[in-house]
Parts: C-alpha cells; structure tokens; sequence
C-alpha cells in the first residue's frame, strides 16, 4: 500500500511552530510524504509544550497535541541562526519538493528563509507560506493565532454569541486546523503547477483569510449591508417550538418543532401537558409565537426535570423533530465515528488513538503513526543522508548549531 | 495573467451538489480555473433561496450567499428522477474529470450515481463524495448539515459554552466553508493520483469529520482520557488579565497578557487604578488569580466607562497585549482584510466585492467572480459541447427531463 500513498516520494521540510503550518504537513505525512520538522536544538518546538502550559489545553501527563501534529514526521533541530546551520539547510532545500514556513515576514528576513531566498536554491521549490494577517499590509509583522487572528479579527466570535451575551468561544487550535486543510490545498495546486511547467512557486495562506472565509456568509452579508441576525438565548425564544433545552443531566435538547400546527397536540401528551392543547393562550401557532416567552416559562422546567435519555425514550417515533449537541466525550465511542474514518489507531502506546485528517481516498489509507519524534531525534540520520561525515556532525553539535 | 495559466485551467468539474460545503469546494476549484457545471433539479439548488429561507442569514436585496457559492459556475436542469436524463447524464460524466456529490448514500444508490455505478461509465473520472456522517455506519443515511454534523455531533457546541451556560452559537455555513477546504484537498490528491497510474478514484470527506478535526486537541485529549472544564463565564474568570472585557458602546476586548509581572502596572495605571498596584489582594499573580473574580468586577466596571475606540488607544499606548474582537460589519471595511485578499472586487454589478477563497498562489490570481447563473441558464449550450443535436435537446425537453 505504502508506495500507492499520493504523497510517497515527496520530502517536505516543516519549518514552522504551533499549530496550523505543522497540521498540514501532518496532513501530508499521513499520505506518503517524507517530512523532516526543522526545529530549534533545546526546547523545540513550543507547541511541544502546550500541553502542560496552555490554560486551554486539557491536563495530561501525555504529550497527546504531538500525536496530533507532530505524528510521522523526523525531527532535525538546527539552530537556523548560527552560520554554520546554514550550509545544512541549504542542502536539504535543494532536495526539498515542499518547504512550510510560518515565521512573521520580518523573521523570515532576518533567517534569509523568504522565497527569493530559497528559490535562488532550488527553482523546483513549493515554498508554502503560513501568515496570521496576510504578506503584505499594515498587520503583515503581527504574530497571528488562532483566536485572534481566525476567530477574533474575522468576527466569528462576535457573531457566535447570544443576543445581549459575551462574544462566543473557540476551541484550542480549531482554526488552526481548519487552515491546515487549506495550506494542503495550496501544496497541491503548487504541485500541480510544478508538474505543468517545470518551476517552483510561492503558495500560502493566512489565517485571518481563513477565518473570514468560514464566516464568509455573514461577512458577504454585512459587506452589502445585510441586517445581521443575533441568536437570541435559549430562555428569550422567538419561538419556544425551535429552542434549546436542558435537561435534568445537564444536556441540551435541541427541538425543531418546526411543524407545530401539525404536531402541537403530540406534543401536549408527549410533555404530560394534554391540558395544554386546548389552552387558548396557545390554540394557533400565532398565539404560541406572541407567547413564545410565556409558552417557555411552561416547557423549559419539564425539560429540567427529566434526562436527555428519557426525552429521548419519549420523543422518539412521535415525528417531533429533535436534536441532541453532542460531547466529545461520547464521540470518542461512537460508532458513527468509526464508520466515518475519523479516529485511528497508532503504535504509540502513551497516545494509542488519534484524529485521522479528514481527507478520504479510496485508493489509499493515511499511514499509521507511531510515537512523535523528539526534538533532534533524527538529526544525526538525516546528516548522513546529506553525506555529512561522523566527524562534521560532531563539529556542528560542539558549534551549537545541532541539537 | 491569461486564465489559459491558472493550475486547474482545461479541468471539468460537474458540481451535483446543494447548499453549501460540496458547491464551495467546485467554486474553489472554479476560482482556479476549472470549467464548474451546475446539474440542479427543476426547482433548482435550494441554496438559491437560503437567504429568505433560514432564520440565521441576513437578509439583502442582493441574494448574496447564492452568488458567493455558485459564482463562475454554469447551470444546466437536469431531472436525475427521469430516466430519459440518463443518456444525457452518462454524456456529461464522460466528458467530466471530477464529479461532486451530496446526496446521502441511499438517494444517490436510488439514482445510481454510487461510484460503482459511475465508474464504468468514465473510469477516469474523480468521483468526490461528501455526506454528513460517513460512507457508512448507522447514520450515513441522516443528512447532515453544519449546525448538526459539523457542530452539534462533533461537541464542538458543548465545548464551545461558558460554565453553566447553553451552547455555543454556530455560525452560517462556518464548517460547510471549512469542510470544503478538506474536499478541495482530496480532490487535488485524486488528480495526482491520476497522473502517476492513470486511474480515477473515490475520495471524500464528511462533515462529522471536518468538526473533529476542528476540535482535534479536545478529541485527541478525550482518547488519552483528558477532559477540558468549560470555559468560566467572563464574570468569574480564571485569569481577570486574559478575560473579555465590554466596553461603553457594546464592544468587546480580549485581554491577552502573559507576562502578568511586566504588564500588570500599565494595565492599572491605564484602566485609570492605580490604586490597585498597592491592593494586597492583587500584589502578585498568585493573588491575583485567587481574588479574580473581584479583580475582574472592577476592570469590568472600568472597561464600561468608555469606548471601544479609546480603549484600543489606551490598551495600545502602554504596550498591553489584547485581540480584537471585530465585528462582522467591520470586516469588509478593515484594510489588513483587503492586504491579506480577503476582500476582493467582483464583475457582478449588485455585488461589487466578495469573499475569495483562502489559498493564495504567487503564480496565479484567482478569477474574478462573474454573475451566479440563472436556474438552467445554460442548460442548451452544455447539452450541445458534450455531443447532444438540437432534436435530442428539444426531446429531453418535452419529457421535462431538462430545462
């Protein structure tokens, strides 16, 4: 199967931090790809750390976000500011099919690492280039991450919130890997070209651009002056019949009685309310939306007072349209998830499952990972590979510039 | 740059895909040079009328969501339920090289549009699935939408919510746009994979995988067994130093400080408390944390007595690290949004500007948007380019078959 993998054969260099840049060399690496992190000698790295630093992180005593976005990949750290590193990563650009960088423009200036650079080395070079704000323009230098550059500056959290309530959250990293889907897609469109005409290219993206692009519909909304709908929260409905509701365990209910002047008397024996059916507060739909505030004050403390699995039992085959928001942590076990390719197994034994990218193929599997490298772990090997003799890789250790 | 030069130049792409993740995939694929054509039913995509449709879009004079998810595309009505539109269907998928499709498996087995059943007919053909929950499985009939699949099933709502509060607020067609970078990708390695072997292929992806993907940190920390507390509401924060602020005009700031030590007396003296430098309840980091929520209740107070706009000033002048937390209404005015592409100009004349798709390329810009096309609006010419005489055409249309 290994050689039938799209991306066998490829060597990409991943010089990049954090999360979205090195996501989608994960994402290349899981289809065959060769991929070498090129990381500072020490700490490497610092996503390496977040699991014991990030506030937002779940606490582990397994470096589990590594399985995520450093799985199958070798790691060479060099010190890509000492002089004598610079000879080595020239000669691994000048192999390279794919370089991946996220350093700020002004960083990459500095490490002479900018596409003009690296193309003057290797023509053939995708240079794929990962920004917060985009190359150019008066935010170009500002570090970007995931929650202010995808979530903040785009207006998605200001969006995502409840009318009169604080902005909505995100998740650790859930731009970031969004984003790495499209860096993928950039990759492949720069190969493509490099198979039409001979030449490298410059490919990139930022994560500002991807935020925007998630909120693309509300964004094209407000750009021509759309009135913009705030959600209202779940106890000042619009309608009580398309409302969430929580119940007795702490679970939300999601129903979407959209039908109501069909299904409004089931529903009245459903809740144990037959009572209700012929209330005339609530006889016609109209009245039960003037009243939705009021007609929420009945319903919403029957929900509370049983579990989402007796609602469950209860609802199911009356035709009520009902939802549930899932927890991740049902997900892990759920079988659905199974079907749907997006959990795998790996050989680590600390981190045994991880999240497979969610391209599918039908003529190929994403390989299975093993334990992530540690930082350097493979320096002395790829060394060689370059020819390096046992005595030039001691004298670039003894330099500093090999970790 | 002539369009002859942009990387998927020459490809066809039939797009038999509705609402919003699979037709954004054949748009990226169109803004790069693809020839895009639509096959609707008779009543056509019903994402032509999502604007006045859906609760949660705003609303405009222009239909803005169906011109940002069709542009450049052609549209031919062809009833897949007649089976004099088959003849016609077979000409198109062998003059195709990528197929988009939606429908939920047990639909498209209804059609015969399986990929068992298309290939036969173009074993060249890319055959690009996309469903709510996997090819398979106990839900792979349930259709899928973002709010359910992406969002809701994946957790990402649940984890999205403050303490003790309902959950987050997705918002519209924020995964579908997502997903579609994934499906964009997979294409992209369906094309690669015809050009080393010659073979068409399955690829695909869902939307329930996208989410997981997108909440991978928390998924990938649930398989190792560790679970992330939701996020305290902005009132009883971990930190009062990387918490949300309201400002006096409704506006929202994301205190982002780490170096607590260094930045907490501009902080004070900024937020006009300098008398807090001396408090002993908030002396160090430490008692800080401990004493937050009070802390945060008087930087709350504080952060409500003036404007958005002077805070941005303030908070900049003493060198404080924070986000912004934008507006939707914002973004299509923010000059880094046109900087990074964003933003672009369109040949659309109710829509002069529009959202391109995040991946840049430095060898190619992506075509400018051209009106959405009217239901069946080239439904002739395409029948003619795939080898149809002006007979055939008028008997498909006097079955109902085409329009």
């Amino acid at each position: 199967m290994s050689e039938r993998l799209p991306l066998s054969g490829l060597l990409v260099l991943d010089i990049s931090t954090f999360i979205a840049a090195p996501a989608a060399a994960v994402a290349l690496a899981d289809y065959g790809a060769d991929v070498i992190k090129i990381e500072a000698p020490g700490e490497g790295d610092p996503h390496r750390h977040n699991y014991k630093r990030a506030a937002t992180y779940p606490r582990s005593e397994r470096n589990f976000p590594l399985q995520l976005d450093g799985r199958l990949k070798r790691s060479l750290a060099i010190d890509l500011k000492k002089p004598e590193a610079r000879p080595v990563l020239e000669k691994l650009v000048g192999r390279a099919d794919i370089m991946i960088v996220n350093f700020p423009p002004p960083a990459r200036e500095r490490l002479r690492l900018r596409f003009e650079d690296m193309q003057a080395i290797n023509p053939k070079l995708v240079y794929c280039s990962l920004t917060g704000y985009g190359e150019t323009g008066p935010d170009r230098d500002r570090p970007g991450f995931d929650v202010t550059a995808y979530f903040g500056r785009s207006g998605i959290l200001d969006a995502a919130r409840y009318e009169d309530g604080p902005p909505g959250l995100s998740l650790p990293a859930q731009g970031d890997r969004a984003t790495a889907m499209t860096l993928v897609a950039a990759i492949l469109l720069g190969l493509r070209h490099r198979d039409q005409t001979g030449e490298g290219c410059w490919v990139g993206t930022s994560l500002y651009a991807n935020g925007a692009w998630a909120n693309g519909t509300t964004i094209a909304g407000a750009a021509i002056g759309g009135r913009l709908v705030t959600r209202e929260p779940p106890h000042k409905p619009r309608n009580a019949l398309t409302n969430l509701y929580r119940t007795r365990d702490d679970r939300w209910l999601q129903l979407l009685m959209v039908r109501d002047d069909r299904l409004w008397p089931t529903f009245c024996d459903v809740i144990g309310r037959p009572a209700l059916a012929t209330d005339p507060r609530y006889a016609e739909r109209e009245e039960r939306r003037r009243r939705a505030l009021e007609l929420h004050a009945e319903i919403a403390p029957i929900f509370a007072s049983k579990t989402y699995a007796e609602w469950e039992a209860l609802l199911s085959g009356t035709g009520i349209p009902f939802g549930v928001i899932g927890r991740v942590a049902d997900v892990v076990d759920d079988e659905q998830a199974r079907h749907a390719g997006i959990f795998a197994e790996t050989t680590n034994p600390e981190v045994p499952r991880t999240v497979n990218n969610p391209i599918r193929l039908g003529f190929a599997k994403p390989r299975m990972s093993g334990k992530p490298p540690a930082v350097g772990e493979n320096s002395a090997e790829i060394l060689r590979e370059l020819a390096y003799s046992e005595a030039e890789i001691e004298a670039l250790r003894k330099a500093g510039a090999l970790g | 740059m002539p369009e002859s030069a942009l990387p998927l130049a020459g490809l066809k792409v039939l797009d038999i895909s509705s609402f919003i993740a699979a037709p954004a995939a054949a748009v990226v694929l169109g803004d790069w040079g693809a020839d895009v054509v639509k096959i609707e039913g008779p009543d056509g995509d019903p994402n032509r009328r999502i604007m006045t449709d859906s609760a949660n879009y705003p609303k405009a004079a222009v239909n803005y969501p169906w011109e940002m998810d069709s542009r450049n595309k052609r549209s031919i009505v062809l009833d897949l339920k007649k089976p004099e539109a088959r003849a016609a269907l077979d000409r198109l998928l062998k003059w195709a090289d990528v197929m988009i499709v939606n429908f939920p498996p047990l639909v498209r087995e209804k059609l015969k549009l399986s990929y068992e059943d298309i290939k036969p007919v173009n074993p060249r053909l890319i055959y690009a699935s996309l469903t709510g929950y996997g090819e398979t499985g106990p839900d792979r009939d349930r259709p899928g939408f973002d709010a359910t699949a992406y969002f809701a099933r994946s957790g990402l709502l649940d984890a999205q919510r403050y303490e003790g509060g309902p959950p987050g607020v997705p918002g519209p067609a924020q995964g579908d746009r997502a997903t579609a970078m994934a499906l964009v990708s997979s294409i992209l390695m369906a094309l690669i994979h015809r050009m080393k072997t010659g073979e068409g292929s399955w690829v695909g992806t869902s939307l329930l995988g996208n989410g997981l993907w997108a909440c991978g940190v928390i998924a990938q920390a649930a398989l190792a067994n560790a679970y992330l507390p939701h996020r305290p509401p902005p009132d009883r924060p971990r930190s009062a130093l990387g918490n949300i602020y309201r400002t006096s005009d409704d506006r929202w700031l994301q205190l982002t400080i780490v170096a607590e030590d260094k930045m907490w007396p501009p902080l004070a003296r900024a937020l006009g408390h300098p008398e807090l430098l001396t408090d002993p309840r908030f002396a160090e980091t430490v008692e800080r944390r401990k004493h937050s929520a009070d802390l945060a209740a008087i930087m709350g107070k504080a952060f409500e007595s003036n404007t958005y706009a002077y805070w941005l000033k303030a908070l900049s002048a003493g060198g404080i690290t924070f986000g912004v937390i934008s507006r939707p209404q914002d973004v299509p005015h923010d000059e880094q949004a046109v900087a990074c592409g964003a933003i672009v100009d369109t040949e659309i004349p109710d829509l002069p500007r529009t959202l391109s798709n995040p991946i840049r390329l430095g060898f190619a810009a992506q075509r400018i948007a051209h009106p959405a096309p009217g239901l069946g609006q080239h439904s002739d010419e395409i029948l003619r380019e795939v080898g149809l005489e002006a007979r055939e055409i008028a008997a498909l249309k006097s079955t109902g078959a085409v329009k």
